[in-house]
């Protein structure tokens, strides 16, 4: 098997475990590419890519920037607050007016969950979702998992905590579904406000207490903890998180084993984990970023090369 | 029209001395002025209804026509035709314009825009100034000019005692109000149910606590106030537990369904689909099954279109950001006779679509039977047809059924002495 069942990464939802490992053995190539001096390959030359943020980004508009830039692709840049485009012109107008200027594949990152869905059924490129609202960020998946798979051989069979705020985040849903996927166990900890009704239907356990969840698992993945986004409150204070669910040495010094501290960023030091942990040899969270413009790179060749078919 | 003979239509009429019985009937000026096994006269319009069924003229009781206001969504006209085309011949309107339909001139407004029409428009006032759920709107005074019940909808009335005294008040009239259950505290910006499909989709549910506290606390305001409260559209199994024993009780409380949540649950949102976006949402198959059991038993006693029409701007958008509603005059009546087919006789969908929406409103019923005035549906429950974008008489298309196949339909509606052959 050498291409993708979908012709877009909409989600981890409609990926096969045939294509996650597919993708997976190209981001080793192309991880080997980034080893070299030439850190540069022709793949995607002639292919012009549109990174479309509708939300803001810094790291993974980064980290697909460079991805394109390693692949040779024509890139354009837009960005635009999610407030400005609801007032003003439509999501399939925008990129109706991109398109027509002979653009091949389009990132979009976008508050609403099925965002890309919904463009999807309106326009022909290949669309990489980079983040819709509550529901996927399947690239952030798909580097979690392919770090978990360098540091500990394989996903499969393996525990994973998702720890902080599961009931609003994208990286909590396709990291779940991918693990799933890939046959790991997956446990989900936070306050239980933070976790949604149902969650269980997916496949994984709850826990609210950390120091078991920690017990429990080979990987803890830390999610970021944003009190400001929230409309309602859903818990009093930072302070009290990070006393409850926060990850500092003492908890990690109490295991009777070592378990890899993931971060998809940018972390709250002292809060969902402290920097002596954040900078520990626990932690992975600088081999993550390394691989996520691997596991980019790779998902942008499959899509294109299924395109070109 | 001077005469009509309708041939051998099955009359569906729980009050009419004829009920159930196939007849040939004599429409003269208006009034009914036979009912015979065979009518040897000649008419101007002779209509054959054999293996049809004639009933008293469908009621919706929960449309939304948008006018004054939204007029690009829909007004009474465009609204009317919609309602005809589904075989109604009235229609409750709410209040969901702008200005909100809260003093008397604007329910004067639409009762004067919707005379001389087959289709008699019926104003639902907000209960509150602007629906705004912080005052009382003169209720009295809207009842004077032809309001014929109250509701805030698709708002929800939040504060209780603001709803108590609403209930108190309507009481010098006999009034209901019409409660659109949810508590937006539950989950503020929430656009579809909660349950497996949300969790899977990342998108923010609705329990269904949110409409259950609502019929629970409503309920208890109507056993206080002994004042009269319609539930709107009901959708979770809970809402039917707790009004049939309500009923059982003898609390003054009434339910409504919108047959989509009868066909549709909450997996339809798996693509993201705004089209299915509705309020209250679609919900489980275990809430479907519940609602049918409540309309079989006589918990729920109304089956009402909920047409909410929404132009394709606000709706071919991110689900997210699009407006909930669906449009559903042309379709109520088959989705429901689709979805309660073996479970409902015909006489009790009529008795649903019809009679019990009148009643609850405190209008006439009409009578199929000699020298009553003339208002009916014939209808068809076996002929198959498809909804095409063409036949939408309302002004928007929101409905994810065109190109759906759909089983009974009506045929023609007679009402104010005109016959509308559909």
């Amino acid at each position: 098997m050498n291409s993708l069942s979908v012709k877009h990464l909409l989600g981890i939802k409609y990926l096969t475990r045939d294509d996650i490992e597919l993708i997976f053995a190209t981001a080793d190539e192309f991880k080997e590419v980034l080893s070299r001096k030439i850190k540069k390959v022709p793949s995607l030359r002639d292919t012009t890519v549109v990174n479309l943020f509708f939300e803001n980004s810094t790291r993974t508009r980064i980290s697909f920037e460079l991805a394109e830039k390693r692949l040779s692709a024509d890139i354009i840049n837009f960005s635009s607050s999610a407030s400005s485009v609801k007032k003003g012109e439509t999501l399939i107008d925008t990129v109706r007016n991109i398109l027509s200027m002979k653009v091949d594949m389009i990132v979009m990152r976008h508050p609403a969950p099925g965002a890309p869905v919904f463009l999807s059924r309106h326009v022909e490129a290949s669309i990489i979702n980079a983040g819709d609202g509550t529901n996927e960020h399947p690239t952030q998946a798909l580097l979690d998992a392919f770090s978990i798979r360098e540091k500990l051989g394989a996903v499969e069979g393996k525990k994973v905590a998702i720890i902080g705020d599961i009931r609003h985040s994208r990286v909590a849903l396709s990291n779940i579904l991918l693990l799933k996927k890939m046959n790991a166990e997956v446990m989900v900890v936070g306050p239980p406000t933070l976790i949604p009704n149902y969650i269980e239907s997916l496949g994984v356990r709850v826990e609210y207490d950390v120091a078991a969840a920690l017990r429990w698992c080979d990987a803890a993945n830390l999610l970021r903890i944003q009190l400001e986004r929230q409309e309602i409150q859903y818990f009093p204070s930072m302070r009290e998180y990070s006393l409850y669910f926060g990850i500092n040495k003492k908890l990690l010094d109490d295991l009777d084993k070592e378990i890899l501290i993931m971060h998809p960023g940018p972390i709250n030091r002292g809060v969902e984990v402290t920097s002596e942990v954040a900078d520990s040899k626990h932690s992975i969270i600088l081999d993550q970023v390394e691989n996520g413009v691997a596991v980019r790179m790779a998902v942008l060749y499959l899509l294109s090369g299924n395109r070109m078919n | 029209m001077p005469t009509l003979l309708i041939r051998a239509a099955t009359i569906l009429d729980p009050q009419s001395p004829f009920h159930l019985q196939t007849k040939d009937i004599l429409v003269e000026n208006g009034l009914i002025s036979q009912i015979r096994h065979r009518i040897e006269a000649s008419a101007d319009e002779v209509i054959d209804a054999d293996g049809h069924f004639i009933s008293p003229g469908w009621f919706d009781m929960m449309s939304f026509f948008c006018d004054p206001g939204y007029e690009y969504k829909e007004d009474t006209l465009s609204g009317m035709r919609a309602a005809a085309a589904g075989g109604f011949t009235g229609v409750a309107v709410f209040a969901d314009t702008f200005p909100v339909i809260d003093s008397k001139s604007e329910v004067e407004y639409l009762i004067n825009k919707s005379r001389g029409s087959i289709v008699d428009v019926f104003p639902v006032g907000a209960v509150t100034k602007n629906s705004e759920g912080k005052e009382l709107a003169e209720i009295y005074d809207m009842h004077a000019a032809g309001a014929v019940a109250f509701s805030d909808a698709p708002k929800p009335i939040m504060v209780a005692g603001l709803m108590m005294r609403g209930l108190l008040y309507v009481k010098k009239i006999n009034g209901v109000i019409i409660s659109h259950p949810h508590d937006d505290t539950i989950a503020p910006g929430g656009v579809m149910n909660e349950g497996v499909s949300s969790v899977y989709l990342g998108m923010n549910g609705i329990p269904a606590l949110a409409e259950d506290l609502m019929v629970v606390r409503d309920i208890e305001l109507a056993e206080y106030t002994g004042s009269r409260v319609h539930f709107s559209s009901i959708t979770t199994r809970e809402a039917v537990d707790r009004i049939r024993e309500a009923k059982k009780k003898g609390i003054p409380v009434t339910a409504g369904v919108n047959p989509v949540h009868l066909v549709l649950d909450d997996s339809s949102l798996a693509e993201f689909d705004s089209r299915y976006k509705i309020f209250p949402p679609l919900r489980t198959k275990e809430d479907i099954r519940a609602l049918k059991e409540g309309l079989a038993d006589g918990t729920i006693d109304v089956i009402c279109s909920a047409h909410q029409p929404q132009n394709q701007e606000l709706k071919e958008v991110e689900f997210e950001y699009a407006a909930a509603g669906m449009i559903n005059l042309q379709t109520c009546f088959a989705l429901a006779n689709e979805a309660l087919a073996g479970l409902l006789k015909p006489e009790n969908l009529v008795e649903k679509m019809s009679v019990a929406p009148r009643k609850i409103l405190g209008l006439a019923v009409p009578f199929i039977t000699e020298s009553a005035e003339a208002n009916f549906t014939i209808f068809d429950t076996t002929a198959e047809w498809e909804l095409t974008k063409e036949a939408i008489l309302s002004k928007s298309g929101n409905t994810p059924f065109i190109g759906r196949t759909f089983q009974g339909k009506p045929l023609s509606i007679f009402n104010h002495n005109r016959l509308q052959k559909l």
